[in-house]
């Protein structure tokens, strides 16, 4: 809170005491009101008791109305300012202003006021733990949501969540030792050539030349050294091909590991959870994220990790050789570290500008492809080429500019270290020529040769060196965005001792209330018993509560109070698979898998025979059209089954749902958005269906209920109406009197 | 423009009653009630209303929508000046409020974290944090300088970036063209 949002976390200790002073009341709900009558930003607190709704403004004496009197509570909301205002007759209001940070804590406050208002006596639609004691995590639930559903973990580091992904490394211990051993035999064998080579020149080659001695003549011990080389080189060979061998294969098993604990999480997490996330962020995750980490586990650890022993060793080794020399080379080596870290953070913002801009190429793209009948529609394609021309244009310059900035940095990098090596000649020629004269330290040419091998291994750990924060940044981000969701916990989980029942079908909900966020009822005090085999219509207007009730029977999501039966039985002590094989669902859109019609008819019945398969196609009016495509019920469907008219896919939805058998249906708008025929043909077959079964149907088209044995009118939360089709036309002030009219004088207009 | 008020019936009245074009002018007022709430004054009736700019970054001056506590549009008015001086005033309070963005003087930190971008800014309204979504980038305005939203909904309105001080224009630089 006090990061993100630089708020307090809590109700501050002066407005607790001035609030304990008026007695002992335990504070219900409080928010930050946090700009003023000027619209400044501001500090003020409103608090809400049992009895009272107080205000403290910001340096200011504390306002109080009585909760008992308050008349009417209503939050006007704007870009950035809302407002709450809060009548009491007789009284000035209260009219506070506040930011949309503030807008969940706020409603909280004004909805609990409002449900006082509206029903006194029953029971609250906010959770019962939010009341009294759990104020202040209500507060700062409420102000930090938005960060909680934008970002992953917040309060991880990034060094912690850098370790709990080398745990994953645990399974494949001894691999990791072979290929941390490797890897450390290449770093020590890297520098054994120099070596090697200088102690050829001086103690054999030179002292040969010196002495005149012929080709067929050269020692034994020069051979045992160029044996010596090629034996460091063939074992140097082998330990990357173990390093690399095993470390590629475990970082594809820890990926292989993480992507399939986290779609099996995902399959576990609650539908909540998938309308606060976006699916390409998920897709990202199981795919580039875990490839990323590969990439991290495989190659960073090691290659970063051998750097720095390189660098270190390399340093040590020339100022061992020559003290002076090496000092030369390594002492301008925390600069050249700090050009580089320099160098990386400009090109990461010149990658985010790129980055954006080719954003833009790829929005372009992925408005106009699908939206391609459209673009030619309005015969734009001239302005929608020249758009992405523009775009295009931009994120090459941008690139280019990238290019124009790493091709001048790289070779002056090299440059410099190559006058430092030129550096070290000037130094060292003198040296190379004195004979004991005393003027300065004389300086063996297979030392010097040994000291130039080692200076030309610089380099390659300096690269490395350089993209460390890059590879660091990239590898924790997608362990923090894969952690997210192996870290959030199913908010619909089973009880450990959760029941399995045969469902009948009676359905009852007592008392249920239910909000998505917590603060805005969309179910309130619900309260319907449905026998088995009733088929229940829900009608009434968009956003009323429809959905709410089968997404709650489904167990989607579990109520905020009261309680859904199945059965006579809590839905919360019901194993929820078990239960949801028994619940068929038809929705407005249909979705089908990549993959056959027989594939997809038999998604909820994977062993159905083929001849379950036919007679339900048959029941769903499917049979006919799926023949006359080219290859039957083999024929594979495309993504979403889009090679298939809207009334075909709802038909096969109609055919996976009859051969599933369930004994409770439930259907969303499942004729809406196809054509008359095609609707009749839908019709029939669900008729066909809902034989047998408790049935919750949504339509918007009242004439698509006439099999209903109930109609429930639902709006606002509440059940309004409940009766046949004829008991409520015939109730002349009945909502849904109403909705049947509009319909009918809608129907003949459009005539 | 010479529209002062197009005063419609609901949305349902509309779609049943296609005898009326729903375009019927004549003179109203607004005032301010209890607690500053604006209300729609036609005759004896009043309504409380609330106040939406249509175009509130391309056209800020024109067609401000009136709509009531049912969600249902009252009035569009398409040209504010058309409106007698005490409605005028009326009805820019009501925008003042409803309409209210932090203005930016100046940038103190723009990080980029896990999948959020972290900002420090300093607004004529004070000082402020707040968080974007990494590929929430900055929106140029029709009028010049920029306009970024934050993860709980506020809006943040940024000047061109050579109205800005250099160290702001610099944080900024990467995020913007």
């Amino acid at each position: 809170m006090r990061r993100y949002a630089a708020q307090p976390d809590r109700l501050p200790l002066a407005v607790r005491q001035a609030l304990e002073q008026r007695g002992p009341q335990a504070v219900e709900a409080y928010a930050l009101i946090d700009l003023d009558r000027d619209l400044r930003l501001a500090e003020g607190w409103l608090a809400l008791t049992p009895v009272d709704l107080v205000y403290f403004p910001p340096g200011g004496p504390a306002r109080t109305l009585e909760r008992a009197r308050v008349e009417n509570v209503e939050v006007e909301s704007g870009l950035s300012c809302n407002t709450l205002r809060v009548q009491v007759p007789g009284d000035e209001p209260f009219a506070l202003h506040f930011t949309q940070r503030q807008r969940l804590a706020v409603e909280n406050v004004a909805e609990r006021l409002k449900q006082r208002a509206a029903d006194a006596g029953q029971a609250s639609t906010v959770k019962p733990s939010a009341q009294n004691d759990n104020a202040d995590a209500d507060y700062a639930s409420y102000v930090a949501q938005p960060i909680r559903d934008a970002q992953a973990l917040i309060a991880s580091r990034s060094g912690s969540v850098l370790l709990r992904l080398l745990t994953y490394l645990r399974p494949y211990g001894r691999q990791v030792a072979v290929g941390l051993s490797a890897a450390a035999v290449i770093t020590v064998l890297a520098l054994v050539p120099p070596l090697l080579t200088g102690f050829l020149i001086d103690r054999v080659i030179r002292p040969a030349q010196a002495s005149g001695v012929r080709l067929e003549h050269v020692p034994l011990v020069a051979w045992l050294v160029v044996a010596a080389l090629a034996a460091v080189y063939a074992l140097r060979r082998a330990a990357a091909f173990l390093r690399l061998r095993s470390m590629a294969l475990i970082g594809e098993n820890v990926a292989r590991d993480l992507r399939s604990e986290l779609y099996d999480h995902l399959q576990r997490l609650s539908m909540a959870f998938f309308s606060r996330k976006k699916t390409g962020s998920l897709i990202t995750r199981v795919s580039s994220d875990t490839d990323r980490l590969w990439e991290f586990l495989a190659l960073g650890v090691v290659d970063v990790s051998l750097a720095v022993v390189m660098l270190v060793g390399l340093s040590v080794v020339l100022i061992s050789l020559d003290p002076a020399l090496g000092l030369m080379m390594t002492v301008p080596l925390p600069i050249v570290c700090w050009g580089i870290y320099l160098h990386s953070h400009r090109m990461e913002q010149l990658f985010l500008r790129a980055f954006r801009k080719w954003s833009r190429v790829t929005d372009v793209l992925g408005d106009t492809i699908p939206g391609m009948k459209v673009v030619r529609a309005f015969d734009q394609h001239t302005r929608e080429s020249a758009r992405f021309d523009a775009c295009n244009r931009a994120a090459t310059e941008e690139f280019n500019r990238i290019h124009h900035v790493w091709t001048s940095f790289w070779p002056a990098l090299t440059f410099c270290v190559e006058v430092a090596i030129v550096a070290v000649w000037g130094l060292a020629l003198p040296r190379l020529f004195e004979h004991g004269s005393g003027l300065t330290a004389p300086l063996s040419l297979g030392t010097f040769v040994s000291f130039l091998l080692y200076t030309t291994m610089f380099m390659a750990p300096i690269e490395i060196l350089g993209q460390v924060a890059r590879v660091m940044n990239r590898a924790t981000t997608s362990a923090h965005r894969v952690f997210q969701v192996l870290d959030t916990a199913p908010d619909v989980a089973d009880a450990p001792d959760a029941a399995r029942i045969a469902v009948h079908g009676r359905v009852t909900f007592e008392r249920v209330s239910f909000s998505y966020d917590s603060v805005r009822p969309a179910l309130s005090n619900m309260s319907f018993d449905v026998s088995p085999g009733e088929m229940i219509g829900l009608v009434g207007p968009s956003g009323g509560g429809k959905t709410t009730i089968v997404n709650l029977l489904a167990r989607f999501y579990d109520v905020n109070s009261g309680r859904v039966l199945i059965d006579g039985v809590d839905v919360r002590k019901l194993s929820s698979g078990h239960l949801r094989r028994q619940i068929g669902m038809v929705l407005q859109d249909p979705f089908l898998f990549h993959g056959s019609v027989l594939e997809n008819v038999r998604y909820g019945a994977p062993d159905a025979r083929h001849a379950d398969v036919v007679r339900a196609a048959k029941v769903a009016n499917a049979h006919d059209f799926i023949c006359r495509l080219p290859h039957g019920y083999d024929t594979v469907v495309g993504e979403r089954g889009h090679t298939l008219s809207g009334g075909e896919r709802q038909r096969l939805s109609i055919a996976r749902a009859v051969l599933a058998d369930p004994r409770i249906l439930i259907l969303d708008e499942a004729t809406s958005a196809v054509d008359t025929e095609t609707e009749r043909k839908i019709q029939e077959a669900m008729d066909r269906l809902v034989k047998g079964r408790t049935v919750f149907a949504i339509a918007h088209r009242l004439s698509t209920l006439h099999r209903a044995s109930r109609l429930f009118v639902i709006e606002k939360g509440r059940l309004l109406e409940a009766g046949t089709h004829e008991e409520l036309v015939a109730d002349s002030a009945s909502t849904y009197r109403r909705l049947y009219e509009l319909q009918i004088q809608l129907h003949t207009s459009t005539r | 423009m010479t529209t002062s008020i197009d005063q419609g019936g609901t949305n349902a009245e509309r779609n049943l009653d296609t005898q009326d074009s729903g375009v019927r002018r004549r003179r109203a007022r607004l005032v301010l009630g209890t607690g500053g709430a604006l209300h729609w004054q036609d005759g004896r009736a009043r309504t409380r209303v609330r106040a939406v700019r249509c175009f509130p970054w391309s056209d800020p001056q024109h067609f401000v929508a009136l709509y009531d506590d049912e969600g249902r549009e009252v009035a569009l008015i398409e040209d504010p000046a058309s409106l007698d001086p005490a409605s005028r005033r009326c009805l820019f309070r009501a925008l003042g409020v409803a309409g209210f963005v932090f203005e930016v003087e100046s940038i103190l930190a723009i990080e980029d974290e896990v999948e959020l971008r972290a900002w420090r800014v300093v607004t004529r309204q004070g000082e402020r944090s707040f968080q974007t979504a990494l590929d929430a980038w900055p929106r140029p305005l029709p009028g010049g300088g920029y306009l970024v939203e934050d993860v709980a909904g506020d809006a943040f309105v940024f000047p061109e970036t050579r109205q800005l001080h250099p160290k702001s224009a610099e944080l900024l630089a990467p995020l913007v063209d």
